[in-house]
């Protein structure tokens, strides 16, 4: 187990050094230029190009990336341009925002997903399964940015019952806080759950129709323990598996969320900073979101040897 | 006893009504699309930044007001005999946010910075006409110009003169001082900016509101949303043409459409063929139908523009009329440049600018029926501002030019139109060391009819200004002619209910 995982470790590593070199370098050879950015149409070209000089973006990209792979590794991951604030300091400013809203959508796919996707199994090519099938297909089609107008208006503007977007912060208590993540979590959520649903469907489905499932009901097993201890846990590799994957999904997917909902996530810290060319906070940014894909498919890896003990890591 | 408690609790009833009682806090909530790179008006020419530190942070000695006329401001008045030593008596008992008081000191200090390269001032050229600067005084300063500069005093009422005190230079940024109506409260990067009243405001009795909230919605149907549930009091950049007629029949709020100095613009780059022909670039013009551009892209929400000088500036001649919709003249022109069935080319265009998209739909179509046949490639800002803007790696492209007085991109052969007119160039430095209003206007006049003449760029509409306003909320300039970002909320209070 502990050679996996120092293998895993250095996987992990390996895998920020790669993302790292190639998001530094791709961001720089795109077309669009920082200082440009800042300077805007307004001013004129000259003023660009002193200000890029005092960026320090005329000097070559491999010595610019060795200077900020220095500091990186130091725990310096520079300063924005756009903010003039350290790179490290926004992204921890805007956890509070996307990391709950994460949870709560995972949440909302765990809580739905589960009992949806066994019940559709329970109820194989009967109504229940087909209405079941239905609006899970409902949820993949629908876009998420899409659900989110659909629903700002009619929670906020028709019934007034939350607000149509913003933060509310988590100084004022708990509630305010959830209170104003809970449209976008259900409009992040949406496409993940139905995917969900599906998955646990068809791996609840194949599960029910093995030898041991059958051999528990003729010895009398009641159905409650059939499903709960030999069928879901069975089931629940495959789920789990998905399940990983779509977390990583529901990062993604925040992007344009919180761009709906107006929500100061770590989403909306990437698309700003990739519209305004702001570097460093690019590239903090794809850090992060990497490093917590890695550690969640590590936490999955890890769990299936929770959920199925025959599964050894040597 | 029981006389005592009854006593009591008749002094307790009447407390509530002896006690003073205090004006309810006035409070605003504003939505805004873009968030500013930064708040620091020396750094950055954005309008963003202008939105919220301009007028209601930081204010320059001179202020171009909402009939954009220039009025004195941080300074009570100036003079000059000769129009190249001007003397700025400063306002007495001006105070910065941080309790001192502004005096002429500062005002050197400020523009010093501005003229040093090592600044990187991004509108630098504007004060190197100035030699030298003279404190006489705490109140009184002189500017000495090296020649006569007829844009001096609009250059001082320009965004980047911003009287800041010298103490706060490294904050700029992040915290600007200044002497205006409201200090910075608090930016929340992301979500939101907050100001708050200045007390000490050198204009009695202003500001009204306690706390203003800037809150960024960039999403256009997000901000409609938002407005509509009451999350915010007024929306007042962001919402497109489209959502107009709608608010305008909602008796909850009040929209308000006026005039900007954002001039559409498409503009042929004149150093490649076909554009580098006149008659090409007339016939392009011609091929326009511009008042179908603003009902079809605009919702009609937009004034025709003829040439590039606005409205809303004082030298504006309507020539809306000077190139009419004429297809067959259209054709004719382009058969002449040696285009009989048209040509193909490429129409840049950044979504960033929503009406860039849809005003180039519209052209397309017009643009097909004289034989050319625009192929419309949409860019992200960041690439726009280096490939057609830096580089001038394009054919067509739109955009609007927000900044005020700005023909002077018509005398600098290396802007992106890549226009090179000696004649036009030479009315122009004419026109900037001519002092006489009168003379001054017969110039303007004549670069306007050298501008239609050689076509550079198609003048298409005005983009209007569009805010909406939850009913009662009054001050708000209707025009804006200091720039098409400035949001001046000083004057701004809620109507008594």
């Amino acid at each position: 187990m502990r050679r996996y995982i120092l293998r895993r470790v250095a996987a992990f590593v390996a895998t920020l050094f790669f993302v790292s070199a190639l998001v530094f370098v791709v961001v720089r050879v795109l077309p669009g230029d920082p200082a440009l950015v800042i300077i805007g149409a307004e001013g004129s070209p000259e003023a660009a190009a002193r200000l890029r000089e005092a960026l320090g973006l005329n000097r070559p990209i491999p010595v610019q990336y060795v200077e900020w792979l220095t500091r990186a590794l130091r725990g310096d991951l520079g300063v924005s341009l756009q903010y003039d604030v350290p790179v490290g300091r926004l992204i921890v400013s805007r956890l509070p925002v996307t990391l709950p809203l994460t949870v709560m959508a995972a949440v909302l796919m765990a809580v739905t997903a589960l009992p949806l996707g066994l019940y559709a199994a329970r109820r194989h090519r009967r109504a229940g399964d087909y209405l079941a099938m239905v609006v899970s297909q409902i949820g993949i089609a629908i876009p998420g940015f899409w659900a989110g107008l659909l629903l700002i208006l009619l929670f906020s503007v028709h019934l007034g019952w939350v607000q149509s977007g913003g933060f509310a912060g988590w100084s004022g208590g708990l509630w305010p806080g959830v209170r104003s993540l809970l449209l976008p979590a259900i409009a992040l959520g949406l496409f993940q759950t139905a995917v969900l649903v599906r998955a646990t469907r068809s791996s609840v489905l194949d599960v029910l129709r093995e030898d041991y499932v059958r051999t528990a009901r003729a010895k009398g097993v009641n159905e409650l323990s059939v499903i709960a201890k030999h069928t879901l846990r069975n089931a629940l590799i495959p789920i789990v598996t998905v399940a990983g994957l779509q977390l990583g999904q529901l990062m993604a997917g925040a992007i344009i969320l919180e761009s709906v909902f107006a929500l100061p996530g770590i989403g909306r810290l990437a698309l700003g900073a990739i519209t305004a060319r702001d570097l460093p906070v690019v590239q903090g940014v794809t850090l992060f979101v990497a490093s917590t894909i890695v550690l969640i498919n590590f936490a999955v890896d890890l769990l299936y040897v929770v959920l199925d003990p025959r599964i050894r890591y040597e | 006893m029981r006389h005592l408690a009854k006593l009591l609790l008749v002094l307790l009833a009447l407390i509530p009504l002896a006690a003073p009682t205090a004006a309810p806090a006035q409070n605003l909530i504003l939505q805004g699309a873009t968030e500013p790179p930064g708040l620091d008006l020396t750094a950055t020419p954005a309008s963003a930044t202008a939105t919220v530190v301009f007028y209601n942070v930081q204010e320059a000695l001179v202020k171009v007001d909402r009939h954009g006329k220039l009025v004195p401001w941080l300074a009570e008045r100036w003079n000059t005999s000769d129009n190249k030593n001007y003397t700025f008596f400063l306002k007495r008992g001006v105070r910065f946010h941080n309790g001192r008081e502004m005096k002429a000191a500062d005002v050197k200090f400020v523009f010093d910075r501005a003229m040093n390269p090592e600044t990187k001032h991004p509108a630098v050229k504007q004060y190197e006409v100035i030699g030298d600067i003279i404190v006489k005084d705490d109140y009184t300063i002189t500017f000495a110009l090296k020649s006569t500069n007829a844009n001096f005093l609009w250059t001082m009422a320009r965004q980047g003169s911003v009287i800041y005190p010298r103490e706060a230079v490294e904050t700029l940024k992040s915290e600007p001082i200044g002497t205006g109506p409201y200090k910075l409260g608090e930016w929340v990067r992301g979500d939101r900016i907050v100001l708050v009243k200045n007390g000490e405001y050198h204009v009695k009795g202003l500001p009204k509101i306690d706390r203003v909230t800037l809150r960024f919605i960039p999403d256009p149907n997000a901000a409609l949303a938002a407005l509509k549930a009451g999350d915010v009091d007024a929306s007042m950049f962001g919402l497109g043409p489209e959502h107009i007629p709608d608010l305008q029949k909602d008796s909850r709020f009040q929209v308000i459409v006026g005039e900007t100095t954002n001039d559409v613009i498409m503009s042929m780059n004149n150093a490649k063929k076909p554009f580098s022909d006149v008659r090409v670039r007339r016939a392009i013009t011609h091929g326009i139908n511009k008042p179908d551009v603003v009902k079809g892209a605009m919702f009609g929400l937009g004034r025709v523009l003829g040439t590039n000088v606005d409205p809303l500036n004082p030298y504006f001649v309507d020539m809306s009329g000077a190139m009419p919709y004429d297809p067959a003249k259209a054709k004719k022109l382009l058969a002449e440049a040696g285009y009989p069935n048209g040509f193909e080319t490429v129409l840049k265009v950044a979504p960033q600018y929503y009406y860039t998209v849809r005003t180039g739909e519209v052209l397309a179509d017009q643009l097909q029926k004289i034989g050319v046949k625009i192929k419309i490639e949409q860019i992200e800002w960041g690439q726009w501002l280096s490939r057609v803007w830096k580089d001038a790696d394009y054919d067509l492209t739109i955009i609007g030019h927000a900044e005020a007085w700005d023909i002077a991109n018509y005398a600098n052969p290396k802007y992106y139109f890549r226009y090179d007119s000696a004649e036009f160039q030479k009315l122009f430095q004419e026109s900037e060391v001519t002092v006489d209003d009168k003379a001054r206007r017969e110039l303007y006049l004549k670069m306007q009819k050298k501008l239609v003449e050689d076509a550079p760029v198609v003048w298409l509409y005005i983009h209007p200004r569009l805010a909406v306003t939850k009913k009662g909320l009054q001050g708000l300039w209707k025009d804006l002619p200091a720039g098409a970002g400035v949001m001046d909320l000083s004057e701004v209070s809620w109507a008594k209910q």
